[in-house]
């Protein structure tokens, strides 16, 4: 049995993923600490969204592990050392301890804002009515949206939806957060908000994994930045080590171009 | 004016009890297609090994006039299966087999166009695909083809006229009846039309409105 205590929240073990001829992870790995923040980096097409999606099994990886608090999302490991590879349904409750928010929000425009929070509370955790329905008026408090509950998401600004979409998220109570992209799809003008709300979490002491183009916020919120290169790991550390005095040539030059 | 009051008026409760029954065998014809146009969209989408039948079945139901299907459904299958036993199950049937097989096309393309992120939103939060389908995907299918589903209620109510050549005492049936005694057709089979025409046009602003209502609801569709 995995040990909570000792083990990281998040532990991607050598993670492959190829889709038909084209590998795009080629083995990553890396660990998570509780309540630290992890930035990850790099070019268009490097892999940092199949990498998160890896993470909570929206793409199956090819090879290698994702542990949540020690444990295996997509195999269970027997006591004899036997494997079997788990259902839908076993993956589906290791996502309920991964919150994931969206480059395109991906809100529910038939629910309401309060019912795109309290959605899963109920039916996934199978929390009584008005316990999940207090739950979600405290996550929407906590993306300064409470006034909104009642609304329809097509009636929201970009950055309103987004916040309902991490309000969302955080319902589950999630052990880790992961971001992809969170801001990209926003007007300059709506970024900050989102920003705010995520510094916000990380200040509170949100686990996070966080895939931005937004490198001032990396490097100011994260406590660990990755910077993905063709499917790998071409630097890591401190996010002022990668900012300031990278390793790799390849990360400086992304760094520089960047800043242009 | 005699001869609408002699031949119409005086006759509303025959017209009345054949409306009721078109009422009725639509209502009933429909509920039965919209029933089986789902689970026929949702083997063709998602059950691999009945994917080929279902297109098969989907394409035969589009694919053939309602008259032969009638006669189809109420000659050859109690033969075969035992089933229907009457005209008026056998004209359901038939006019249900017809719509299923273009409520099916309609379900299938309300499924797809609903984006792959509506999906992984709710499996991002643990949901299940059975209950993303039902709670995420349906609600927002229902939404976006509601005025195609209206529509085929008003196809299945012209259809339905066809039910009196077996015999089903419908609108229509009872109207051609009044017409065989008094051989008087003008007024009758004109009053006829006018109820056909009254109704769709008032199952179709019923229809406009409700797509109108969810979609100002929603914002959703165009
Ligand atoms: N489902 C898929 N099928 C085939 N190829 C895919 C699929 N998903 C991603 N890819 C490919 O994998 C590569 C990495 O994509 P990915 O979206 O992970 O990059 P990214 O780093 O997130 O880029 P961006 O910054 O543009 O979001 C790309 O070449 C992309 O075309
Ligand atoms: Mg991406």
């Amino acid at each position: 049995m995995a040990d909570p205590a000792g083990a990281p929240c998040v532990e991607v073990v050598d993670l492959h993923k190829r889709f038909g001829a084209l590998e795009v992870l080629r083995g990553v790995s890396f660990a998570v600490d509780r309540g630290s923040v992890v930035s990850i980096i790099g070019a268009s097409g490097s892999g940092k969204s199949t990498l998160l999606r890896c993470i909570n099994y929206l793409e199956q990886p090819t090879s290698g592990e994702v542990r949540i608090d020690g444990e295996p999302i997509g195999i269970e490991r027997r006591a004899d050392g036997s494997e079997r590879r788990r259902s839908m349904r076993e993956i589906g409750r290791f996502r309920r301890d991964l919150g994931m928010v969206f480059q395109q929000f991906n809100l529910w425009p038939h629910l309401t804002v309060l019912g795109n929070v309290v959605e899963a509370p109920i039916r996934v955790r199978g929390l009584p009515r008005r316990q999940a329905m207090e739950l979600a008026r405290a996550c929407l408090e906590r993306v300064q949206l409470s006034e909104k509950s009642s609304e329809y998401p097509a009636r929201l600004s970009g950055g309103q939806q987004q916040r309902v979409a991490i309000a969302r998220a955080l319902a589950m109570q999630p052990k880790v957060m992961l971001f992809d992209e969170a801001t990209s799809s926003l007007d300059p003008e709506l970024t900050g908000e989102v920003l705010e709300v995520m510094r916000g979490l990380a200040v509170d002491g949100t686990t996070m994994i966080v895939v931005t183009h937004e490198m001032g916020f990396a490097r100011e919120v994260s406590d660990r930045v990755i910077f993905l290169h063709g499917g790998l790991i071409e630097e890591e550390g401190p996010p002022a080590q990668v900012f300031g005095t990278p390793r790799s040539e390849r990360c400086r030059q992304f760094l520089a171009k960047l800043l242009h | 004016m005699g001869n609408w009051e002699r031949l119409v008026w005086n006759q509303r409760n025959v017209l009345l009890d054949g409306f009721l029954v078109t009422l009725e065998i639509c209502a009933i014809a429909f509920a039965v297609a919209v029933a089986a146009g789902l689970g026929l969209a949702l083997l063709r989408l998602y059950v691999r090994p009945l994917r080929w039948p279902a297109i098969m079945w989907i394409e035969y139901c589009r694919a053939t006039p309602i008259y032969v299907q009638l006669m189809w459904v109420n000659y050859v299958w109690p033969e075969i299966l035992g089933w229907p036993t009457t005209f008026y199950t056998a004209g359901w049937v038939a006019l249900a087999l017809q719509s299923s097989g273009y409520l099916a096309e309609t379900f299938r393309t309300g499924i797809e166009n609903i984006g792959r992120g509506q999906r992984e939103a709710a499996y991002a939060v643990g949901m299940s695909p059975l209950l993303t389908f039902r709670r995420i995907i349906l609600p927002q299918v229902l939404v976006t083809i509601a005025p195609s589903i209206v529509t085929q209620f008003t196809v299945i109510v012209k259809s339905s006229t066809l039910v009196s050549v077996i015999t089903v005492q419908d609108l229509m049936f009872q109207s051609q009846r009044l017409v065989n005694v008094w051989f008087e057709p003008i007024e009758i089979l004109t009053a006829t039309a006018a109820i056909y025409i009254l109704f769709i046009f008032a199952v179709s602003a019923a229809g406009k409105a409700l797509a109108d209502r969810l979609r100002l609801r929603y914002g959703l569709g165009t």
